[in-house]
């Protein structure tokens, strides 16, 4: 049986058996079909209907579940997640597991199509170790993303010392798993 | 009275019969709703021969290191690794019997049907047949193979050594799953 306590494990080897069998379009198109569109429909239930208040039902019920060691931080406007220890990515960290160049695309793999459907944009950024953080606006609304620490204080992950290691990827007002830039 | 209570270090505990080890205990059972639709998905788009390969390079590149645990362990190590493993998994009931040659694992509750169902999700209807293709590419480098009885909620998997069955698995004991 595959089982739910090493899921990530061998959700990442999915993403290279996928990869190697019909390259990232396949990848993509399984990150939409079956995580955003089928997996993950409680999810867009919940933001596609109530929007920031769904992502406060969706994420804290999901982040307590896995463990996540994160702090949200939510205003009329914005929905943030400083997210301090990915209990995903730190599983294949910890297990020496590394099938696909970069697992931690697949988040807006799926939650970029589910956002642009709720009508709203993303501003996040992730150092590949384990670490992240999320901005969630309205798609008409035009505010940059926070500066560190504005909206977070202390809790902000680009406040950590070890933030900047190796390198993050950048999305800006985005949805779409390939929209980054990479800086190092 | 004096009590004494020894408190052992970590470093001192048995290693865990799951080559991949989490730092919470048990799975998050949302999960589940992946798996099923990551067979819907490779079903759809690769057809049950690519759903077929899918599991069983799984079972043989993802899960190797489950293989050389059982070809060293033998038996015992069967056993031990579906023991802790179901003990990681919320909301299994599962009784595992070591035998002289074989190792029975009794599912008496699936977690993963019984979550999928708790959710009001659409299974696939071949979900149950993964325990077989997943379980045998496993198996097989270890010179064990696997026959699997029941299904959609629950089971009987019986790892036998090589040898010790002559019928080749049934798709027909395989339950579809709803």
């Amino acid at each position: 049986m595959m089982g739910c306590y090493d899921f990530c494990g061998h959700y990442e080897w999915t993403f290279g058996w996928l990869e190697e069998l019909g390259g990232h379009a396949l990848v993509r198109d399984y990150w939409l079909e079956a995580i955003s569109q089928d997996s993950q429909t409680h999810a867009e239930e919940l933001i596609v209907n109530h929007g920031i208040e769904g992502m406060r039902s969706y994420w804290e019920h999901t982040l307590a579940e896995e463990a996540a060691e994160h702090v949200m931080t939510a205003t009329d406007a914005v929905y943030r997640i400083d997210m301090q220890q990915c209990p995903s990515k730190g599983f294949l960290i910890q297990n020496g597991l590394q099938q696909h160049r970069d697992y931690c695309d697949h988040c807006m793999g799926w939650i970029g199509p589910l956002m642009q459907k709720a009508g709203f944009v993303v501003d996040h950024e992730h150092n590949h170790c384990g670490q992240c953080w999320w901005e969630m606006r309205k798609a008409d609304d035009p505010t940059p993303p926070s500066l560190p620490g504005e909206l977070s204080g202390n809790n902000d992950v680009r406040l950590r010392a070890d933030w900047k290691t190796p390198h993050t990827d950048h999305y800006e007002r985005a949805t779409d798993p390939d929209d980054k830039t990479t800086a190092a | 009275m004096l009590l004494c209570l020894t408190v052992m270090p970590d470093t001192l505990s048995a290693p865990s019969p799951l080559p991949y080890t989490d730092t919470k205990p048990v799975g998050a059972a949302d999960f589940y709703t992946a798996i099923n639709a990551t067979f819907r998905f490779i079903a759809h788009r690769c057809g049950r021969e690519g759903l077929l390969r899918y599991w069983q390079e799984l079972g043989s590149q993802y899960y190797a290191p489950v293989s050389t645990r059982w070809r060293t362990g033998g038996l015992p190590a069967v056993a031990a690794y579906w023991r802790a493993f179901f003990a990681a998994e919320p909301g299994a009931e599962v009784e595992v019997s070591e035998l002289a040659d074989e190792v029975c694992v009794r599912v008496k509750v699936c977690p993963a049907i019984k979550h999928l169902r708790a959710q009001g999700r659409e299974i696939v209807p071949f979900f149950c047949q993964h325990c077989h293709f997943v379980s045998e590419a496993i198996a097989a480098p270890a010179d064990l193979t696997v026959r699997v009885q029941g299904g959609n909620g629950s089971c009987v998997q019986r790892f036998v050594k090589r040898g010790g069955v002559t019928e080749s698995q049934r798709m027909e004991d395989i339950a579809t799953a709803s």
